[in-house]
């Protein structure tokens, strides 16, 4: 016993059994019910995606750390969500090259470049959207198709805008899916039951998802209307679109988002405003994507802005 | 050997676009094809010798205190010859490059190296400073030209001809515009970076 | 109704099954007792006794003029063997130590007499008799309580909180002295809040131990201007700042400011306890209640220790090892101090010895920040650990001031939660060490 050494170090010796892996692996169990239904939505093609995209996020990530001899940390389940977000936020019908440059883009620019893991300053999954949208227009905004009958349509949001026109389905259609859309984000009902599970286990705060949605829902519902205020189409600007995926999937993006908790709520907020105000008046019929990565952005400046007042500390007023 | 010192500093050590990172609207803004960065070179090489070899002539005779609108005065002659030749003899090209061949007056290279070293050397250093320089913004925007036609249309075009006979690929229409401009620069900025420092590095381990 | 609490706060897992249900028994005799002459954050006292003394139970041994500082009393009768530096377990270094070995009849000193009744005592005789009688915080920071009992004038109190949360996972002393000596507790609480003086007090606990705060309120019936308060059991519960914000919703200003700014004076169960013991029977603080636990501890248990009595000999007594220990601390294994030795003494302010299993003796290595804001949001003073722990690793530490690194508690919530297992606290410990010294520099310099 004389010569056995004692481990001596700073309090606290006790640590929390949560760990990065298993939060990442919440995430993917969170995002597995929409994947399933956008199997079932789709058929093989939507799993063909995913896991085109998937596997070539993974090996973007462990080539990447390869060739920079860093150690490689693909298991950590990082790289594999936004492989998953990026295969969510395709057409169905997208030639599979596309996600593959996506998934390279998003890991190697996006996230590696900038220092890996927690340094990205955007979600990589959207930036690697935006970059693919502007890079291949045509593939990226046609291909919509009806799921089952795969015949090309008119997402709803296209229709809300009156730029294509379509029926609009109706909110049980919107529910379980039944509309043209990117793959992840057409059902409902199964991303807000990974949405649930994620606030459930305290994953995530309920302050984004919660602001953004709200706000849209406000905003829409104000000034989406065709006959004067608070006559707009609430229910299916809440539920088309990518707004469930996004806010619940990555607006909370933990690297991308405020860490105060009233930063979380000025995140929401603003994320939720720039949505409407694409949808409502602006050149696309969809904004989520673009409202998420401007607020990633100013993400620094809202933790600046929104420090919470130190225990003890009485705000100073003005004498 | 003074004079070849002089003239290869820009191409490489002290390259204007990858090394001291300067006049870059034009190099953001131009690039968009192979010739275009060509062109826009040929200019800058003009007007940054021309005016590097009447600044150093005159060096001892523009007052200090007055030096930076007599630098512009004389540059701004070089330019203007520029546009109104090319305006002459490549109306085509000059419709593309635009407001940057008159925007060359404010190049931060041009300036600087008035400034920096044409106010204070004789007239061959200067002369051969301007062409290494002038030579050293070409490559850079021809590279990064070539990068973004390539990718951004699948193709390149070389003196009005194209190489390949279509798009070897769907052309990544990002590439072509102001985004795929800071992109690529980024990603030859950090590749550069990454092959200096580790030539450095490789040099202080021995 | 709402639990009443404050912001932040993690809720580790308690491991005080081990020994919530252990009566206090006291420990075996020491043979030898090494009792440091700097046993808190004051002044370290001067030795009164030399190499060859004979000494007795409860004389003085030790003592300074400071006005932060407290005596130490020998715990055993025998014979001074040695006045040299020993291994200190608060401080990590060699530190002036009595060094007395035990002839084993416990000879009580003839300064040990029993006071007279509270009732004939006014406010500064007591603060004499506590002083004298070197009571610290028995909590685990070991502060002089003759100092806390005495608040200037220009700082009106208007009450007392008597702590007994014992939010440390792991440690049951006050637990089972509330239970088993409920009115003793309250009889020197009563006394304490004489000395200060103020008329109302709270007696705050944990809600995971009910059978103390029944015990507690026992106690305290019929006694006029004194209350059980059960508190939700959240770390750090037992801070100072964090109880008082919990039962009496003020907040104490950052530092330099003190409970005493608020109208506050916060004590330890067991140091009312100890006061009780004073004035019961004269004898000063000389033992106290340890809890010896950890799971390779064979026989965990609560034990009355002489102060200066080695963790060996106490782990011995529970049993030794049952495994390879990994790690050894003393106090609770959040705040608690890792000890490279068992040949330490129990001090004033040793509340638990605590060991731990080889496999959770690491941490594991860091895997980078995700920015989660876990740190943040389980805070207790509402700071801003992810900024601040950056700053300090990059050595920033003005960045790092900037934060507020300086108000921090160094409670350790945001290391427990944080799930890449940053040194969160850590680092920020060192921040707020740079920051102080820089400050007092600066304060020098003018």
């Amino acid at each position: 016993m004389a010569d056995h050494k004692l481990v001596v170090s700073s309090s606290p010796h006790l640590r929390t059994k949560e760990t990065t892996p298993r939060l990442m692996g919440a995430v993917l169990l969170a995002l597995l019910p929409a994947a399933l239904a956008s199997i079932v939505l789709f058929g093989p093609r939507a799993l063909a995606v995913m896991a085109v995209t998937l596997a070539s996020a993974l090996v973007a990530e462990g080539l990447y750390m390869k060739i920079v001899r860093k150690p490689v940390t693909i298991a950590d389940g990082s790289a594999a969500i936004t492989g998953l977000l990026l295969a969510f936020n395709m057409p169905p019908m997208v030639p599979l090259w596309v996600p593959v440059i996506g998934s390279f883009f998003a890991i190697i620019v996006v996230k590696q470049l900038f220092g890996g893991l927690g340094q990205n300053f955007m979600n990589p999954a959207l930036a690697a959207r935006a970059f693919l949208l502007a890079a291949w227009p045509m593939s990226m905004t046609t291909g919509w198709v009806v799921p089952f009958d795969g015949v090309t349509s008119a997402t709803p949001l296209q229709v809300l805008r009156g730029m294509a026109s379509a029926r609009l389905p109706e909110t049980w259609e919107l529910l379980v899916g039944m509309r043209a859309g990117a793959l992840g984000e057409t059902s409902a009902v199964a991303l807000l039951l990974g949405g649930f599970y994620l606030l459930w286990k305290g994953v995530i705060d309920w302050r984004i998802p919660g602001c953004f949605i709200g706000t849209v829902a406000l905003v829409t519902w104000a000034f989406g209307g065709s006959g004067g205020l608070f006559t707009g189409n609430v229910l299916a600007h809440t539920l088309t679109g990518g707004l469930l995926l996004g806010a619940f999937f990555m607006a909370t993006d933990y690297v991308t988002s405020p860490v105060t908790r009233r930063g979380r709520v000025v995140m929401g907020i603003g994320c939720g405003l720039i949505t409407a105000l694409i949808r409502l008046w602006g050149g696309f019929p969809e904004g989520v994507s673009y409202s998420i990565l401007l607020m990633n952005v100013a993400t620094p400046l809202i933790d600046r802005a929104t420090l919470p007042r130190v225990f003890g500390q009485r705000r100073v007023k003005a004498a | 050997m003074n004079l070849w010192k002089d003239f290869s500093n820009g191409l490489v050590r002290e390259n204007p676009v990858f090394r001291l990172v300067l006049g870059l609207c034009p190099v953001l803004a131009v690039t968009t094809a192979l010739m275009n960065g060509f062109w826009m070179g040929v200019a800058v090489i003009f007007v940054l010798t021309c005016s590097n070899v009447i600044i150093s002539v005159l060096r001892n005779f523009i007052p200090a205190h007055i030096r930076i609108p007599c630098f512009i005065v004389v540059i701004a002659t070089f330019v203007t010859i520029v546009q109104m030749t090319m305006n002459a003899y490549l109306p085509e090209m000059y419709d593309i490059l635009g407001i940057f061949v008159p925007l060359i007056v404010v190049n931060c290279i041009i300036l600087a190296r008035a400034e920096a070293f044409a106010s204070k050397n004789r007239v061959l250093n200067a002369a051969a400073d301007g062409i290494g320089m002038g030579i050293g913004f070409t490559v850079a925007l021809m590279i990064l030209g070539a990068i973004r036609e390539f990718l951004g249309t699948g193709n390149l075009v070389l003196n009005g001809t194209a190489l390949f006979g279509g798009p070897l690929f769907e052309p990544a229409v990002i590439m072509i515009m102001p985004p795929g401009a800071f992109i690529t620069m980024g990603l030859v900025l950090g590749l550069l970076n990454a092959i200096s420092n580790r030539s450095k590095a490789r040099a202080k381990a021995r | 109704m709402r639990r009443k609490t404050f912001g932040g706060g993690v809720h580790p897992p308690h491991h005080k099954k081990l020994t919530e249900e252990q009566a206090i028994r006291d420990a075996r005799e020491p043979k030898l007792v090494v009792i440091p002459l700097s046993q808190h954050l004051g002044a370290p006292g001067n030795p009164l006794v030399q190499k060859g003394d004979q000494v007795a139970v409860g004389q003085k041994i030790g003592d300074t003029d400071a006005y932060v500082a407290a005596p130490v009393h020998a715990s055993v009768s025998g014979k001074v063997v040695a006045v040299e530096p020993r291994m200190h377990p608060a401080l990590g270094r060699p530190e002036l130590a009595i060094v007395i070995e035990s002839d084993g009849e416990g000879r009580v000193h003839e300064s040990v007499q029993p006071k007279p009744s509270v009732d004939d005592l006014d406010a500064d005789t007591i603060r004499s008799l506590i002083r004298e009688a070197g009571l610290a915080g028995l909590g685990g920071a070991a502060f002089p309580t003759a100092v806390k009992v005495s608040p200037p004038r220009s700082k009106p109190i208007d009450t007392f909180v008597l702590n007994g949360a014992e939010c440390e996972p792991f440690l049951t002393a006050d637990h089972r002295l509330m239970v088993e000596e409920a009115p003793d507790i309250v009889f020197g609480m009563k006394a304490l809040m004489k000395a200060i003086p103020v008329s109302r007090g709270f007696i705050c606990i944990e809600d995971n131990k009910p059978d103390a705060v029944r015990a507690m309120k026992e106690a305290v019936r019929g006694e006029p201007g004194l209350e059980v308060v059960a508190l939700e059991t959240r770390y750090p519960q037992g801070s100072e700042k964090q109880m008082i914000k919990s039962v009496l919703g003020r907040e104490v200003p950052p530092p330099p400011g003190l409970p005493l700014d608020v109208g506050v004076v916060v004590n330890n169960v067991g140091t009312a306890h100890a006061l009780a013991t004073v004035l019961k029977t004269g004898m000063p603080l000389v033992d106290r209640v340890v809890t010896v636990t950890g799971p390779v501890i064979t026989a965990p248990a609560n034990l009355r220790v002489k102060l200066g009595t080695l963790f060996s000999d106490l782990i011995e007594q529970c049993g030794g090892y049952s495994a390879l220990p990994g790690k050894l601390i003393m106090g609770g294994p959040m705040m608690g101090v890792a000890q490279h030795t068992a040949e330490v003494p129990v001090i004033k302010g040793t509340s638990g010895i605590l060991a731990l299993a080889e496999n959770q003796a690491w941490d594991g290595d860091p895997t980078p920040c995700i920015k989660c804001a876990r740190c943040v949001d389980v805070c207790p003073m509402q700071l801003v650990p992810v900024f601040m722990s950056a700053y300090a690793e990059r050595g920033q530490w003005d960045m790092a001031d900037r934060y507020n690194a300086a108000d921090c508690l160094e409670c350790g919530c945001c290391s427990y939660i944080c799930p890449a297992k940053r040194p969160l606290v850590q680092t920020i410990r060192l921040a707020k060490h740079e920051i102080l010294a820089a400050r007092r520099q600066r304060a020098q310099a003018r």
